[in-house]
């Protein structure tokens, strides 16, 4: 089970003299959500283009289902992706569109009207598809990535456009597919949207995976209660701190971070032995403020687990 | 009037295509005409017109203005942006009015420099063809008056050209559609009239826009002309401002 | 965590092939499911019927006899005017041809031989001006290269009847020619006072032989033809005719030709004795051009006589020029445009709107994609060609047989290698052009090329002239209307074989191949790209 469904592997492509991808690397187990967040332009539908076999990499391959997607029979049995909703022939019918696909994978019609009713898009269905609203498109691409029931769904920024409402229907749709057993990978550029979603988490920047990690491993990482020491003697303070029986851990010269001890207790303990510090701050930070963190700069977050961790 | 003159001057000036367009309008208009002027070897004494002929390239190159304009609007309704300059520019005629300006300004210019280069072909090369003073036939040259009105009509007829393509464009709304048929329009009437025997030829041959404008670029023998130079002219001017005229009120009347 | 919603993936050794069936069906639903195309394509077949119709229409045949009305313009018409074409004869194998010249008959009945010897051959061409009829009173001297003069047999002396001749001709030498199309040659040399011909003609039953020589005595076999169910007693005589000159005039000028013969000599039983003269087919209601109607004297033992017309295929743009073809190719041209625009929206539509990603997702092989849509696109279009031709070359024909116009006749295989012709015609543009799209992604440039270059020939055509005129109809897209050609070309009629005139400079099904060629290239290079490319 545990076994990969898309593996990407070291992919670089430049667009003239823009690098898009530098070296992008990362797997996509199936039974959970995971999130593909990073800032506009970090690559995020480059990559999800070249696995699609859409855009061909410089270098690097993209395999799903252990076959580059070219080589896949029927790949909306496989694959069902949403890229960009907005990619409509505007005077056919939603159900057309969707019917067109279905012939292309020796779908029966009915299949076609199943899916209309999965996503809710009833009698809009037979109506022409320029003058859907972009919600209406939006669950209109998502039934067309559904056609094939496939074992992996790819949604490039599928919020985008939607109403509130529209968003909690997504994000219950992702979760019971990934309960069925499939693997999602849902794009966005806003963490806070897959936040309550996400399963894993890659954080994208500059064209290569700042952090490949469980949203649990990532948020302990970031909001665990640390709390940063400046202080001219390091290693005497986080001494101090150890024999008290705490997590201390020296950053730089004159930093340490301190875990499982509320400020005030840091204070008293340096107090009483004396040694110098500058400023005690406790750090609250939340998933949003390490992917910022991340993708501002060139830090790089790689939970030790990441491999083994997996169910 | 003025903000939207300069706002779609704003834009077709930022768009790298038109730059291109109208360089493309003059090397074809140019090109055909030096092929033409290549080719064609002249033994008889009569005949034979060295402007309309140093001119001839007008017939390919004329499409190209022609498609500057349909993209002007059609692609603001494929791009779906003629929403916001709706929103920017809620009077609809003054938009059209300031598309139509641009546009016509822009085929004007082109149109000089490509009408300039056919004359100048036609100067340069029409002589070798056996089009010389020699074999009875005048040098190409503005300093005749009806030469300086086939130049002149011709530069009209390029602007008058891409204003119908405009109009239809405005009525049509979809690039593809519009392109096919403004050439359908301007190309099958002639070759429709070849088809057919007069009176019915004739007939086409003074009300289709192609044939009539382009009487203009006649300087000899023009009693044969099936319509007067620009009386042609006119009739063109009418095609174009009837459909401005009603693209102008459809894109009043429709949703945007 | 189960994967029991997984599809279990099919192994795959060749998906291409596999499902190809599948990406041809989707591209069909494509096609069929916007409302706009299916108008478009329907609305390219009517236009072409509506406007073979109006074509056709608008050919009167017919003309006036008076001068126009007085104070009316130069293209006005004249008074006394009429309606109906002249009468063109009809070959033995059903083709259109000229059969008008003078002839001295001699009936025979059973075998027999005719031998004569032609001392001299002479012309006069017409250079009066257009608008008169032809008279001996403007000429000047000048012999056509296809005058004819010489020994013919034939059953009767209708037009169109079976014949064959031994003659000298004007510069091709002495000919044995029958039925209009066949013809070998013997001796070269044009006849002069010092170098005369002999001709003779032996019938056997059937069998009719030419014989030529140059001195009377050693005779030389040219050819023979078999003139089935040739009755006992047929017309044996001397006959002299010259055809229309093109020299000078792209209109023509008549001519005529006086030949002298000596030793006329028939061996076989002559029906009578009494040789009368006649002329055959130059009467007003005639379509071929005379230069008067011949006369025949017997100075001495010589017989001379004089002749105009043409025994051969009938050519344009002396019979009228209409063909099965020649109301329908306009309307082709606007059917053309409608369909390259939806051929060509077929593919960009779905770069405008990134459409194209879908389809590659659904279908990675790209090629197959490609292949599918021109194979969809192809069948179609030629369905509508197909189509609009079959209902417009009858009603073309119809039409202008109701206007009072001559038709070239036409066998069925010819009108139905029209009627296919036009739908190939239709279906090879379309996926030229529907490769230009996927080789330019825009709607705006692929259109306008597809239609400058596919659709417009006819209007260069009208800059251009002569040679220039015929290559463009032999290497660009053009040479695809090479398909509607009907006119037979004759070697042995000096005529200009212009498209204007209905001439068409490559064989049929070749121009189609040219245009085939066009449309490989196009598709090459999409298939190269679109490989190639990021989609």
């Amino acid at each position: 089970m545990s076994e990969p469904i898309i593996e990407v592997t070291d992919l670089h492509k430049r667009f003239g003299s823009a690098v898009a991808l530098d070296g992008m690397t990362f797997t996509v187990a199936p039974g959970r959500v995971t999130g593909f967040v990073g800032p506009n332009g970090a690559g995020k539908s480059t990559t999800i283009r070249v696995i699609l076999g859409l855009d061909a990499p410089d270098e690097g391959t993209a395999l799903v289902c252990g076959q580059p997607y070219q080589h896949l029979q029927r790949p909306l049995n496989q694959v069902g992706a949403l890229v960009d909703a907005a990619a409509l022939q505007p005077s056919r019918t939603g159900r057309n569109h969707l019917l067109w696909m279905a012939r292309s994978q020796d779908m029966p019609t009915s299949r076609v009207d199943e899916v209309i009713e999965l996503v809710g898009l009833g009698s809009a269905a037979r109506r022409k598809a320029g003058g859907y609203s972009l919600g209406m498109r939006q669950r209109l691409g998502i039934a067309a990535a559904l056609l094939g029931d496939p074992p992996v769904i790819i949604m490039d920024e599928p919020f985008n456009g939607m109403d509130p409402e529209g968003i909690i229907w997504m994000r219950r749709l992702l979760h019971s597919m990934a309960v069925e057993g499939r693997a999602i990978l849902v794009s966005s550029h806003l963490m806070s949207e897959l936040q309550d979603m996400a399963d894993h988490v890659l954080v994208i920047g500059r064209g290569k995976v700042l952090a490949d990690a469980s949203v649990d491993e990532l948020i302990a990482h970031a909001s665990g209660d640390q709390v940063l020491v400046r202080t001219s003697a390091a290693s005497e303070a986080a001494g101090a701190l150890q024999r008290a029986g705490n997590a201390a851990r020296v950053i730089d010269g004159n930093t340490i971070s301190v875990s499982g001890l509320e400020a005030q207790h840091i204070v008293e303990v340096l107090s009483q032995a004396q040694i110098p510090f500058s400023e005690v701050t406790a750090q609250r930070a939340s998933l949003e403020d390490v992917y910022l963190q991340l993708t501002s700069g060139e830090a790089e977050f790689r939970a030790s687990s990441d491999r083994k961790a997996q169910s | 009037m003025t903000e939207a003159l300069r706002a779609e001057w704003t834009k077709l000036r930022t768009l790298a295509s038109t730059g291109w367009l109208l360089l493309g309008a003059i090397v074809l208009t140019v090109g055909v005409s030096a092929a033409v002027a290549a080719a064609v070897h002249v033994t008889s004494r009569t005949g034979q017109d060295p402007t309309k002929l140093a001119l001839t390239g007008i017939y390919l190159g004329q499409t190209i203005p022609a498609v500057l304009a349909v993209l002007t609007i059609s692609e603001e309704y494929g791009t779906g942006m003629i929403r916001t300059t709706l929103t920017a520019m809620p009077r609809r005629f003054v938009l059209l009015a300031a598309k139509a300006v641009n546009v016509a300004g822009l085929t004007f210019v082109a149109g000089c420099l490509a009408v300039a280069g056919c004359l100048l072909v036609g100067r340069l090369l029409l002589p070798g063809a056996g089009l010389d003073p020699a074999h009875g036939y005048a040098l190409v040259s503005i300093s005749h008056s009806s030469t300086l009105r086939a130049a002149v009509g011709s530069v009209v007829y390029l602007v008058l050209v891409a204003l119908l393509s405009l109009g239809v464009a405005t009525v049509v709304r979809d690039t593809a559609v519009s392109i096919g048929v403004v050439l359908a329009v301007l190309y099958l009437p002639p070759i429709l009239a070849q088809a057919v025997s007069d009176p019915l030829r004739r007939h086409l041959e003074q009300i289709a826009p192609m044939t009539a404008g382009l009487a203009i670029q006649a300087t000899t023998d023009l009693r044969s002309l099936p319509i007067a130079p620009w009386a042609g002219l006119g009739v063109l001017a009418a095609w174009a401002a009837a459909s401005l005229l009603v693209g102008g009120m459809l894109l009043r009347l429709r949703d945007a | 965590m189960t994967s029991s919603t997984s599809p279990p993936s099919r192994p795959t050794n060749d998906p291409r092939r596999e499902g190809f069936g599948s990406v041809l069906r989707s591209e069909w639903t494509k096609l069929r499911t916007v409302r706009g195309w299916v108008i478009g394509l329907v609305a390219a077949a009517v236009l072409c019927v509506a406007f073979t119709f109006v074509v056709g229409h608008g050919n009167q045949e017919g003309g006036c006899t008076g001068p126009p009305p007085p104070g009316s313009g130069p293209n006005s018409p004249g008074t006394n005017c009429y309606t109906g074409h002249p009468f063109v004869p009809t070959g033995p194998n059903g083709e259109a041809v000229a059969d008008s010249y003078r002839l001295v008959e001699q009936p025979l009945s059973g075998n027999g031989t005719l031998t004569a010897q032609v001392t001299s051959l002479t012309g006069l061409i017409w250079t009066g001006p257009a608008n008169i009829a032809p008279s001996l009173a403007h000429t000047k001297p000048g012999l056509a290269a296809w005058a004819k003069a010489g020994i013919l047999v034939t059953p009767s002396t209708h037009q169109g009847s079976p014949y064959a001749a031994i003659m000298a001709t004007g510069s091709h030498g002495i000919r044995w020619q029958y039925n209009y199309t066949h013809d070998r040659p013997g001796l070269p040399g044009a006849i002069t006072n010092s170098a005369p011909r002999w001709l003779r003609l032996t019938r056997t039953g059937d069998t009719l032989t030419g014989y030529d020589s140059a001195n009377g005595r050693t005779w030389h076999e040219i050819g023979t033809a078999n003139l089935a169910g040739l009755p006992a007693s047929v017309i044996l005589g001397l006959f002299v005719t010259s055809p229309v000159s093109f020299q000078r005039s792209s209109s023509g000028a008549p001519t005529q030709a006086t030949a002298t013969f000596d030793h006329v000599t028939l061996n076989g039983r002559a029906v009578s004795d009494v040789r009368q003269s006649h002329s055959i087919g130059t009467g007003s209601q005639d379509y071929y051009p005379t230069l008067g109607t011949g006369s025949a004297h017997r100075p001495g033992n010589t017989f001379v006589l004089s002749g105009s017309g043409d025994i051969a295929l009938a050519v344009n743009p002396l019979a009228g020029g209409d063909t099965a073809s020649s109301s329908l190719w306009f309307g082709l041209i606007a059917a053309l445009i409608v369909t390259i625009v939806v051929a060509t929206m077929f593919i960009t539509v779905e770069y405008r709107r990134g459409l194209i990603r879908t389809t590659f997702t659904a279908t990675p092989q790209r090629t197959s994609v490609l292949v599918a849509k021109a194979a969809v696109i192809g069948v179609v279009a030629f369905v509508v060609g197909a189509l609009a031709a079959a209902v417009g070359v009858p009603l073309g024909m119809h039409v202008l047989n109701g206007n009072g116009n001559y038709v070239f006749p036409t066998t069925t295989l010819t009108e139905v290698r029209i009627i296919a012709g036009s739908g190939v015609l239709l279906a090879l543009t379309a996926v030229a052009v529907l490769a230009l799209g996927a080789i330019l992604r825009k709607s705006a440039s692929a259109i306008t090329t597809g239609v400058l270059v596919f659709a417009l020939p006819y209007l260069l055509g009208q800059l251009l002239s002569g040679s220039a005129q015929e290559w463009l109809f032999r290497v660009t897209p053009a040479a695809g209307f090479d398909v509607l050609g009907v006119l037979p070309h004759s070697a042995q009629v000096d005529y200009p074989s212009t498209i204007a005139n209905g001439y068409y400079p490559l064989a049929p099904w070749a121009g189609l191949v040219v245009l085939c060629a066009y449309a490989a290239l196009a598709l090459g290079t999409a298939t190269f790209l679109l490989r190639r490319r990021d989609a």
